[in-house]
């Protein structure tokens, strides 16, 4: 390497290491700001807790007591965790499915709105019908898949559950206008908008989430949502609505963004070559990997000496949170010891085993779609 | 025991002094002829003597023999605060709880009686209102109003919630708490003691004196509780609960009151506790192990092969093979053969 390469690699480490400083101060940030706790004190006294919860990425909660309580306690509990059916299952989403299915085994019951009127009032599908399909086609199935069992999963598309908007209605009485605005940072008076979205946003999606604790299901239960730190402020709303309704405040966990294969932010369906989809054609991973951006230097000699930024590289990502049991690739990546080329090659053995074994399962998944639906009326509210 | 078995028992001493620095301070003193003055107080509430209570009676027992085993006079104390636990309570409660006080004290006398343990109970009210120690409080008081820093360390002193309360009362139970450790050696108790340690070292400085040495076991924890509800509870690991008072954060039923729990009760209560073998969590059925063993050495009065088993549960537990079921075992067994079966 000649000092001109050298100059390149030294500024190519600096960009990333003030990336990794940067995206570690905004989740510290965040957490500060909205009154979360780190998981440190559940990981420590959980006798089993998640493997994302060990590792990181599920890092932040409010309230998860009541549900520490209710687990430790064989009680009853519920877990709410939305979709938006406009595109299919990425690996982004196996880490909050992964979590959910951990809950599961430890007692949850497991709601899942795929709230396919969202995609159509926001405008990631051109109708209803499209997301719905989606809904069905892809995404159903992928979830039956990853193993949850359909006496504890609850699955609903929500245009084929009417019953979610009487509950929406039933709980717009204790929201006001202001505040849902405010929160959802929505002008009345943009010709952008649309009441859909704002029925969805604030009265929709809080009965997502309190749906569990209607007399239904068995009354007030501990709730928690699994959400990205961006969505605090919507669980804020719901909780002030469960408060007035005589529900249990939901409790919140929080999962940090798995970066896209882009580099570009968090993986994300809208932008190509950011995500892999758990329906692509195994075939296709070589591809994105192999064009993926990562936390390693442009000059192999560099990285040897000084290491590369395992954070902030999403091929580091998907195999330390996925697949791996603990932190070894970054140990590697971070003394130099593992180079990109070598850890890619491993990440597409990976992440293909991983699809076809997934995609394996999808036809007999597709036939078990119906166990899975929930069809349960709310008839309570109108009483 | 040797002393420095004793202090480095892991599981049951937090923090303490230096062999060396009590070896010093007893070979200064001995040459004057005084003894080294070892202690432990604490009030009580209405639920009953708890076997927490009796992890510092046996630890302060066991420190005053290790240190005479090598030739140095020990003046090991228990108070029995009487006088501060009447101003914890409404008016209305002065005369019941000067009368457990005095049920507390006879208690402590009891426990003595029966392990041996020589140790000097002395109740708050009986040296409280003499002239010398009036006197003694006139001055600590004095030096701490005029020194807006030492002043700051007494209100810290005092929970959050009764600040203003305090205030009124011109911080007397702090200061009667300050008072009564000023003069002494080693001040054997529970880690949440580290604010009137640390000020009243300030004092002593300040006026001349030997410093106070604090040594801190373990904190106490409820048993029959699962990991929840130490998750549920912050800085739990810290702080635990109050060893003296049976009704510590309306915990009653999740502790061992000597002349109340049953055995039946107790193994419930073991059987459910939470254990793990994360060394940095509680552990309240390895802190029963521990009381129980020191009950045993009192009773056998030191035999030397106990004190290896004493020494080694930590260990085994941790970083062997003992097992969850078997530490339970182990521990009902011991409370029973040395404890409850002494009452």
């Amino acid at each position: 390497m000649d000092d001109k390469g050298r100059k390149i690699a030294e500024e190519d480490y600096k960009i990333k290491s003030d990336l990794r400083e940067k995206e570690t101060s905004y989740y510290v940030e965040k957490m500060k700001e909205t009154g979360l706790k780190g998981l440190e004190r559940f990981v420590a006294y959980c006798p089993n807790p998640s493997d994302y919860m060990k590792n990181g990425l599920t890092y932040a909660h409010m309230d998860l007591e009541i549900i520490a309580e209710a687990m430790a306690d064989n009680k009853p509990w519920a877990v709410v965790s939305g979709l938006n059916p406009s595109s299919p299952l990425h690996l982004g989403h196996l880490a909050i499915f992964k979590e959910l299915l951990w809950m599961q085994e430890n007692g949850a019951d497991i709601f899942i709105p795929l709230t396919n009127d969202e995609s159509y009032v926001v405008g990631k599908s051109k109708s209803l019908a499209e997301s719905r399909k989606k809904a069905y086609e892809d995404i159903i199935p992928s979830i039956i898949a990853m193993g949850f069992s359909p006496e504890k999963t609850k699955i609903f598309v929500d245009s084929d559950y009417l019953d979610i908007y009487n509950v929406a209605m039933d709980v717009s009485n204790k929201l006001t206008l202001n505040k849902s605005l405010r929160i959802f940072g929505i002008d009345p008076y943009s010709e952008d908008e649309n009441p859909g979205v704002m029925f969805y946003r604030s009265a929709v999606q809080v009965a997502q989430i309190l749906l569990p604790q209607y007399e239904e299901f068995g009354g007030p239960k501990p709730t928690i949502i699994p959400v990205g730190i961006d969505q605090h402020p919507y669980i804020s709303l719901a909780r002030d609505v469960a408060e007035r309704k005589g529900f249990i405040p939901p409790a919140e966990i929080v999962t940090k963004f798995l970066w896209g294969f882009d580099g570009k932010g968090k993986m994300s369906s809208s932008r190509e070559g950011s995500a892999i989809f758990l329906t692509d054609p195994v075939e296709s991973v070589e591809k994105i990997i192999k064009t993926a951006y990562t936390g390693g230097s442009p000059y192999a000699d560099y990285q040897r000496e000084h290491g590369g930024v395992p954070e902030i590289c999403p091929i580091w990502s998907a195999r330390t949170y996925h697949f791996q049991k603990d932190n070894i690739i970054g140990k590697k990546c971070s003394s130099g010891e593992i180079l990109c080329g070598q850890c890619k090659k491993e990440a597409i053995e990976e992440i293909k085993d991983f699809l076809s074994e997934h995609q394996s399962k999808l036809p007999e998944a597709r036939k078990r779609i119906d166990d899975f639906i929930l069809k349960t009326p709310i008839r309570s509210i109108l009483r | 025991m040797k002393l420095e078995t004793l202090l480095s028992q892991k599981g049951l001493v937090l923090q303490s002094p230096s062999v060396d620095d009590i070896r010093d301070r007893a070979n200064s003193l001995n040459s004057s002829n005084e003894p080294i003055k070892l202690f432990y107080g604490e009030t009580y509430d209405n639920y009953g003597h708890t076997i927490d209570s009796m992890k510092h009676y046996f630890f302060v027992s066991l420190l005053s023999k290790s240190i005479k085993k090598e030739g140095y006079k020990t003046n090991p104390i228990i108070v029995v605060a009487d006088v501060a636990a009447c101003r914890n309570v409404s008016k209305s409660l002065n005369d019941e709880y000067i009368k457990l006080g005095e049920e507390r004290a006879g208690f402590v006398q009891k426990v003595n009686g029966i392990y041996n343990l020589e140790l000097n109970i002395i109740k708050m009210s009986d040296y409280l209102f003499t002239r010398e120690f009036q006197d003694k409080l006139e001055k600590i008081v004095s030096i701490c109003k005029e020194n807006p820093l030492l002043m700051e360390k007494i209100e810290k002193t005092v929970p959050e919630s009764k600040i203003e309360i305090e205030r009124k009362k011109g911080f007397a139970y702090s200061f009667d708490e300050i008072g009564t450790i000023i003069d002494l050696d080693v001040k054997v108790g529970p880690p949440r003691e580290d604010l009137y340690d640390d000020v009243t070292k300030d004092i002593a400085k300040i006026q001349g004196k030997k410093e106070l040495m604090s040594l801190f076991l373990t904190p106490t924890f409820p048993l029959g509780k699962n990991w929840a509800y130490f998750f549920a509870h912050d800085r739990i690991e810290e702080h635990g609960i109050t060893a003296y008072k049976a009704g510590s954060k309306q915990l009653q039923d999740n502790r061992i009151i000597i002349g109340k729990t049953t055995l039946d009760e107790a193994e419930k209560l073991i059987e459910k506790s939470f254990i793990s073998k994360k060394n940095y969590l509680p552990n309240p059925c390895l802190d029963i192990y521990l009381i129980s063993e020191m009950a045993k050495i009192n009773l056998e009065n030191e035999n030397s092969e106990n004190n290896i088993e004493f020494n080694n549960i930590y260990d085994d537990f941790y970083y062997g093979n003992l097992s969850e079921k078997q530490l339970k075992n182990l521990v009902l067994e011991s409370l029973n053969n040395y404890i409850l079966g002494k009452f």
